[in-house]
């Protein structure tokens, strides 16, 4: 069988700019490759059973499954149509495996147009508040730094507040640094600060940009933990907050509150002097059935570490989406999705 | 519109001497006249002749609120042309207001005499939305079934847009079957125009239809144009059954399933569900939850006139449900347990807002200030281009006695109850000073009674909307309502 899930992570350290959408495509088109298949139904039965197992082996599988459900997607509107009777499937086979490379080629390019379209809502004078890794956002950025000018000293002058996560500022520092450096250099002003002094400096933001790993059904994004935070902060002073991502991370969940995620996060952990209120019920069912104890172990490593953590931004809360094929309200993501699926 | 009032029967005709009626008789063709010209596009004249018409009947001040001339000039007026015949111009004054006697005002009149002063003057243009309940009048192409649906529907017993939808779409393969072509024309061209409207515009008598019975009756009619002419008739009929049925298994039953397995899932173990009146989908979907083995607790919040959500409540009851049976004015104790609101809808409309039994909105208002999400069910058959900012516009107004009876029933056997239906009895004046009960409301000035049925909740209140085609933000109510509804 082949290893789906060994590829994604391979795929996700080999190149750095790619995102977990794509690799979770790229990774299922080498499995199609990889694996002999003769009939369209065959083919979809595959797809589905590696998505699956890539979706149980990830814990937070949320960025991934846009990029698995996309594909799928594809393939049954592509695969399934009446006309593809007299094409061989070999030969539509055969243009999928080419055509992967171009998939990637494609998510990578569309962060550029991102870039480019971001670009203008970056004024002189303006303060930035941003938070995370976000690889997009900082591509925004240098685009924005770098504008007008050929020598990468932009005439565009603006500062950034770079919000750093608070739990592990060494990991943080690690998945920002690059960005921040990248922006000192281009002689942008850059000032880190921690989470909790978002509300300190509200005051001075002129817009908000932030990055996802998702754009949910409804418009509201998942994303970094603490997003949601900046996104009512912002709100409270009427800020603009402003989503950047790519349109193949739109993703078919639609939370109605932040349990609602379908993810196991272990973010609010009651304890006592004995310990986790949570391992208490967990063993107390465990004495009762004896199975659960079992299935308590599995899930244990499943759930994420704090720094891992997401969460959900409402709607309500963002002013607009800057997407590769324009600068989307929220409530235009439910229509590029209806247009997808039906 | 004008058609409709002309066989709406008043109460007071049996007693009318022989002369007078001939008098009506006229005055009533000379409306269906006036009818037929304002069809033809003379709007003006037409107008004129069907205020002239209703003006020999024996009519009412009804219209004095908006008069700007001192009260009793207008009515000496109105009984000027009384006692001559009303097809001579003596009507004529009765132009000088021209912008205020529109189309439908007269039916307003004759639909109900001696009860204009008891409108709500902001919700006028909805009483025009006749209740029948009789035979009498009824265009003989009416088919049995679509007749007895007809009363069914007004008397609420079989109540809810759905329920109704489907209700009219079997009535309506009955009287498909029963119909016979005639010789020299086409099913396709003369179905729709000549048999159909016909039992279209009895339900319309009965209760104003509803969104999804809109949708269906468009989606029937373009059908039927599609038709193929060389079709045999039999075959043809046939065929409009089976779709028919389709239509209902695809559009409503499948698609109820549908919408009850995904929006059971956002109930959880521990949750406390509350809804509002009653919903079909809602029952269907708190049931299916039961059945998958979450265990949660029901709130159900009701109000009076209908009293829909006890039937809801019993069922859920049944099922073995945790049932807690409120009344609407508690909810903001409800609101303060749930989890999650399960609202059904009457329709979604193109702004996203819901517009649902009167009551709904003050309960999504009460969960969105307590943060707790709002999901309406809501099959795409219901949804609707139209839209509306408050519930004044769209809306129906029920029978005010209907919001009084049941109490006056309740209280005590006062024996003016039948009095308090008809019209008002002749030593109202004299015992104006006596205590009255509401159930002689229409003796008591400066009172009036409105019972409206639906109300509109905006979208900013609703999280979600579960139809068949997942879930969705209310601001893409319009993108499905095109794509399900008009094809596009």
């Amino acid at each position: 069988m082949f290893d789906i899930v060994g590829v994604y992570k391979r795929l996700l350290t080999e190149d750095e700019d790619i995102t977990m959408p794509v690799a979770a495509i790229e990774a299922l088109i080498l499995a199609i490759a990889d694996t002999p298949s003769s009939t369209v139904s065959e083919t979809l039965d595959l797809v589905g059973k590696l998505t699956a197992e890539l979706k149980r082996a990830i814990p937070n599988s949320i960025s991934l499954s846009a990029g698995t459900d996309l594909f799928q997607q594809y393939l049954i509107s592509n695969l399934q149509r009446p006309s593809s009777g007299n094409v061989d499937f070999e030969q539509m086979r055969a243009h999928l495996v080419g055509n992967g490379k171009v998939f990637v080629e494609r998510a990578k390019a569309a962060r550029e147009t991102i870039a480019g379209l971001g670009r203008h809502f970056v004024r002189d004078g303006n303060v930035i508040l941003t938070n995370g890794g976000s690889r997009v956002v900082g591509s925004m950025l240098r685009e924005a730094a770098e504008s007008s000018n050929g020598n990468h000293r932009g005439s565009t002058r603006f500062k950034v507040i770079w919000v750093l996560s608070s739990n592990s500022v060494s990991a943080a520092e690690d998945e920002s640094a690059a960005n921040i450096a990248a922006l000192r250099e281009r002689d942008i002003p850059v000032a880190t600060i921690p989470s909790t002094a978002v509300a300190y400096c509200m005051d001075q933001v002129t817009q908000c940009f932030v990055g996802a790993e998702g754009v949910v059904e409804n418009g509201g994004i998942v994303s970094r933990m603490g997003t949601y935070q900046i996104g009512m902060l912002a709100k409270a002073a009427n800020k603009p907050f402003y989503v950047v991502s790519e349109s193949h991370k739109f993703v078919r969940l639609y939370p109605i509150n932040q349990q609602d995620l379908g993810i196991e996060q272990n973010v609010v952990d009651f304890r006592t002097a004995k310990g986790s209120v949570k391992d208490e019920d967990d063993a107390r069912v465990g004495s009762d059935e004896g199975v659960a104890d079992v299935e308590a172990q599995e899930k244990a490593p499943l759930s994420t570490a704090l720094d891992d953590a997401v969460d959900y931004t409402p709607p309500h809360l963002i002013s607009g989406i800057i997407t590769e094929s324009g600068v989307l309200l929220p409530s235009a993501v439910s229509e590029e999705l209806i247009k997808i699926w039906f | 519109m004008a058609d409709a009032s002309i066989p709406t029967p008043t109460q007071e005709e049996s007693k009318v001497s022989p002369a007078e009626l001939k008098k009506r008789a006229k005055a009533e063709k000379q409306a269906r006249r006036a009818a037929q010209k304002e069809q033809q596009g003379v709007v003006v004249n037409g107008d004129n002749l069907a205020a002239q018409a209703t003006e020999a009947a024996p009519s009412t001040p009804s219209q004095l609120p908006k008069v700007d001339r001192p009260p009793k000039a207008q009515q000496q007026q109105q009984k000027q042309p009384k006692p001559s015949s009303s097809s001579q111009p003596q009507a004529m004054p009765v132009r000088q207001r021209p912008s205020q006697s529109g189309a439908p005002k007269p039916i307003l009149k004759k639909d109900a005499p001696k009860e204009d002063h008891k409108q709500v003057e902001l919700f006028s243009h909805l009483y025009t939305q006749s209740r029948h309940h009789t035979f009498d009048g009824v265009s003989k192409d009416v088919h049995p079934a679509v007749l007895a649906l007809g009363f069914q529907i007004s008397s609420y017993e079989i109540c809810g847009s759905s329920a109704r939808c489907v209700a009219m779409l079997l009535a309506f393969k009955e009287a498909i079957q029963a119909y016979t072509t005639p010789t020299g024309t086409s099913l396709a061209r003369h179905l729709t125009q000549h048999y159909l409207s016909p039992q279209i515009d009895f339900l319309k008598t009965c209760r104003p239809i509803s969104e999804s019975m809109g949708n269906a009756i468009r989606w029937l009619k373009k059908l039927i144009v599609e038709i193929d002419p060389n079709t045999p008739e039999q075959e043809a009929k046939d065929d409009l059954c089976e779709l028919i049925d389709a239509f209902i298994r695809e559009r409503i039953i499948v698609t109820d399933q549908a919408i009850a397995a995904s929006a059971s899932r956002q109930i959880r173990d521990g949750s406390v569900v509350l809804t509002f009146a009653k919903s079909s989908i809602v029952e269907k979907t708190i049931l299916q939850a039961h059945a998958n083995g979450v265990s949660f607790r029901v709130v159900v919040v009701d109000s009076r006139p209908l009293f829909e959500a006890k039937s809801l409540a019993t069922s859920l009851m049944h099922a073995g449900l945790e049932v807690e049976y409120l009344p609407f004015s508690a909810i903001s104790h409800a609101v303060k347990q749930a989890t999650l609101v399960l609202l059904g809808a009457h329709s979604m409309l193109g702004n996203g807002r819901l517009m649902s039994r009167i009551g709904t909105a003050g309960i999504a208002m009460q969960a969105a200030k307590a943060d707790i999400p709002v999901i309406v069910c809501c099959e795409s058959v219901k949804f609707s281009g139209k839209v509306a900012l408050d519930s004044i516009v769209l809306n129906e107004v029920a029978p005010a006695e209907e919001l009084l009876l049941r109490q006056v029933a309740k209280q005590s056997d006062i024996p003016e109850e039948d009095g308090s239906k008809g019209k008002p009895s002749d030593d109202a004046k004299s015992e104006a000073t006596k205590v009255k009960t509401m159930a002689d409301w229409k003796d008591i000035t400066n009172l009036q009674v409105l019972n409206l049925m639906y109300d509109v909740t905006p979208a900013e209140y609703i999280r979600m909307v579960i139809c068949e085609y997942g879930s969705l933000p209310p601001s893409s109510v319009p993108v499905v309502h095109r794509l399900a509804n008009e094809g596009m």
